[in-house]
């Protein structure tokens, strides 16, 4: 093996590295000092929840009233976000600059109908262990129907970085919660 | 044709060798001179094995991550993080082992490569879950073609050539996948262009063998989705062009860079000529001529750039074709070549006349377009009919017939045309395939 060789392989191999290994810093960096956020879990149709490993989180602060469609053509989207009365994160507005505080996150899509703007946070699937997943989802749609809001989310978010944290159910994080309601 | 080795005949006359010297047609002298000769004809190691190798570190790859998955959620973040690099560290130091001690195994080779590259997948994807990082699965297999793709050149192989042209389509469709992005599909040509210096190795190398044509095979399928995408984003009504392009280019690449003996064609060369079979028969329907596009439509510079690439390939095939054209070396059916400049014609065509903007709605324009291919569709089936006949091939003669019935069957669900009409008309290709056959394997039993 040559020396261009062992250089290329060594390079190839450290991107290889680097790619996951940036991955985890970044997150360990927003959820070391990031803000902590909560948000709170919207009703959902069952039907969409459970998606291979992962449970499709929506929220409520995801839609507000809005006079006029907030137009973004191609750019990124971010959400300004404060705090409401009670404790949770709703948006205050949208914005296509670049934000690199604490208190805005990014957003999938934006759009408008009947007065309210939606918008989709780019936060949106928690990934559970597959020994998990049917009950995680059970116990997500129990505590997110309409009469029974008791579900939301801590997300830490550093610079425009938004890391999804915890997944709470009736005040206990999602892996404790299975382990008391565990039929064992 | 010269310097092209059939393998299976060279492993035929070999187990003929020492039947032939016991019978005393040629003496043991010269059945070793031909054993030397065909020395080097010898293959190194089998395909089928090298295939099997690479599975089996693929199995492996996932049982280790499967084996991870398990219990996933006692362990903490730090410790999960760890775990991920595992699987990563293993394959690279497994990688370093291939390459300074077993160089030379093609089987090694394909197996740690195929190793290596599951592995970043499965680092980036248990980092990705840990972290609750998200991201669509397109900028995922972005990533990950773009760290695979050192792999392929380093430990040279042609399998994880395969996945990777394999992996840019599904990226291409994983882009649609998302609703919110339909966008910009220029990243695949950049994923394509990566492989072609190995795809050119490999064809210096060895290019009769069955890695090469399976690995060019593969490419030009790989084209052929990437054309309809652009096409797509480009929204400039040259698709039809673009694809009849790429069809003839295909057709002549197979023809010019993979000659084959006498009265054979290679799988490129034959996959290129049923793909401007379709195109032809496709391009007949008087629809796709209507045009929308209109100029007043303020364009980006991606869909411009996207208009480039498509146009690039009409451009490469009527050049490749007049190359050979001007030496007087061409080898190919002129007919089949001439589709992308007939495609432009129609396109110029249909273009003559004010755009309706409504895709139901037909032109005069539209409706000549549509003839000047039908006009072509039927030549190139009479021609490739006749080319069968006179070169006693009854593969390309029933290709001929079958273009000519496809066109035949398309205008009649097409057009009002009344069911005795159809009923004729059917009959008489059903004829001409019979008369064909009949007279091809009589000629062929005479001779």
């Amino acid at each position: 093996m040559n020396m261009l060789r062992i250089l290329i392989l060594g390079v190839v191999a450290l991107a290889q590295l680097a790619v996951p290994a940036a991955m985890v810093w970044q997150r360990e960096q927003t959820l070391k000092q990031g803000r902590v956020w909560k948000f709170r879990t919207a009703p959902v149709d069952p039907v969409d929840v459970i998606r291979g490993r992962y449970i499709a989180l929506r929220f409520a602060a995801e839609e507000f009233s809005a006079p006029a469609k907030f137009e973004a053509g191609n750019k990124s989207v971010y959400a300004v976000l404060k705090q409401g009365t009670d404790g949770f994160a709703e948006v205050d507005h949208l914005t296509i600059e670049e934000v690199e505080t604490d208190d805005a996150v990014p957003v999938d899509s934006v759009w408008w109908y009947g007065g309210k703007q939606q918008v989709r946070f780019a936060f949106n699937k928690l990934w559970v262990a597959e020994a998990n997943a049917t009950a995680a989802e059970r116990a997500y749609v129990e505590n997110n129907r309409r009469d029974n809001r008791n579900a939301y989310v801590t997300v830490r978010v550093r610079r425009g970085d938004a890391a999804l944290d915890q997944l709470y159910i009736d005040n206990q994080p999602l892996s404790d919660y299975l382990r008391a309601h565990s039929p064992r | 044709m010269a310097g092209v080795r059939n393998r299976w005949a060279i492993r035929w006359l070999r187990s003929q060798l020492p039947e032939l010297v016991a019978s005393g047609v040629i003496s043991s002298e010269n059945a070793r001179a031909i054993e030397r000769h065909y020395e080097h004809d010898q293959p190194r190691t089998n395909f089928g094995f090298i295939i099997l190798a690479a599975l089996g570190s693929a199995l492996v790859a996932a049982g280790i991550i499967l084996l991870i998955a398990h219990n996933w959620d006692e362990l903490s973040r730090a410790r999960r993080t760890g775990i991920a690099f595992l699987p990563l560290l293993l394959a690279q130091t497994l990688v370093v082992f291939t390459l300074m001690r077993r160089n030379e195994s093609r089987p090694w080779r394909e197996a740690a490569a195929i190793f290596d590259v599951a592995a970043v997948a499965t680092a980036i994807s248990l980092i990705s879950q840990t972290y609750q990082v998200q991201g669509t699965f397109a900028d995922f297999m972005r990533t990950w073609l773009l760290l695979s793709i050192p792999i392929v050149y380093l430990l040279r192989t042609t399998v994880g050539a395969m996945a990777y042209v394999i992996g840019s389509v599904v990226w291409l469709f994983a882009r649609w996948g998302t609703f919110s992005s339909q966008g910009n599909p220029m990243l695949f040509w950049l994923l394509l262009m990566l492989v072609i210096p190995y795809v050119a190795i490999r064809f210096r190398r060895d290019r009769d063998s069955r890695e090469a044509a399976t690995l060019v095979i593969i490419l030009a399928l790989a084209a052929l989705f990437g054309v309809g995408a652009t096409a797509d984003f480009a929204d400039a009504n040259v698709g039809a062009i673009a694809y009849a392009g790429l069809t003839t280019g295909i057709y002549l690449c197979g023809i010019k860079f993979f000659p084959q003996p006498a009265g054979r064609l290679h799988p490129l060369a034959v996959l290129g000529g049923i793909a401007i079979g379709v195109v032809t028969i496709v391009l007949s329907f008087e629809s796709n001529w209507r045009m929308t596009y209109h100029a007043a439509v303020p364009r980006s510079s991606a869909a411009n750039l996207a208009v480039a690439v498509e146009l690039l390939f009409p451009v490469a095939a009527v050049c490749l074709a007049s190359f050979d054209l001007f030496r007087r070396r061409a080898e190919f059916s002129l007919s089949a070549a001439l589709l992308p400049i007939v495609a432009a014609i129609a396109w110029a065509i249909a273009n003559l006349c004010e755009f309706s903007n409504d895709r139901w709605q037909s032109t005069r324009c539209s409706f000549a377009a549509a003839t000047v291919i039908n006009c072509y569709a039927l030549l190139l089936g009479i021609d490739i009919l006749s080319r069968g006949i006179r070169k006693n091939s009854i593969a390309r003669a029933n290709f001929g017939l079958l273009l000519i019935a496809a066109l035949a069957i398309s205008r009649f669900f097409d057009s009002d045309l009344s069911f005795v009409t159809r009923g004729v008309g059917f009959i008489i290709v059903g004829v001409g395939f019979l008369v064909a056959n009949l007279l091809l394997f009589k000629r062929r039993i005479a001779s």
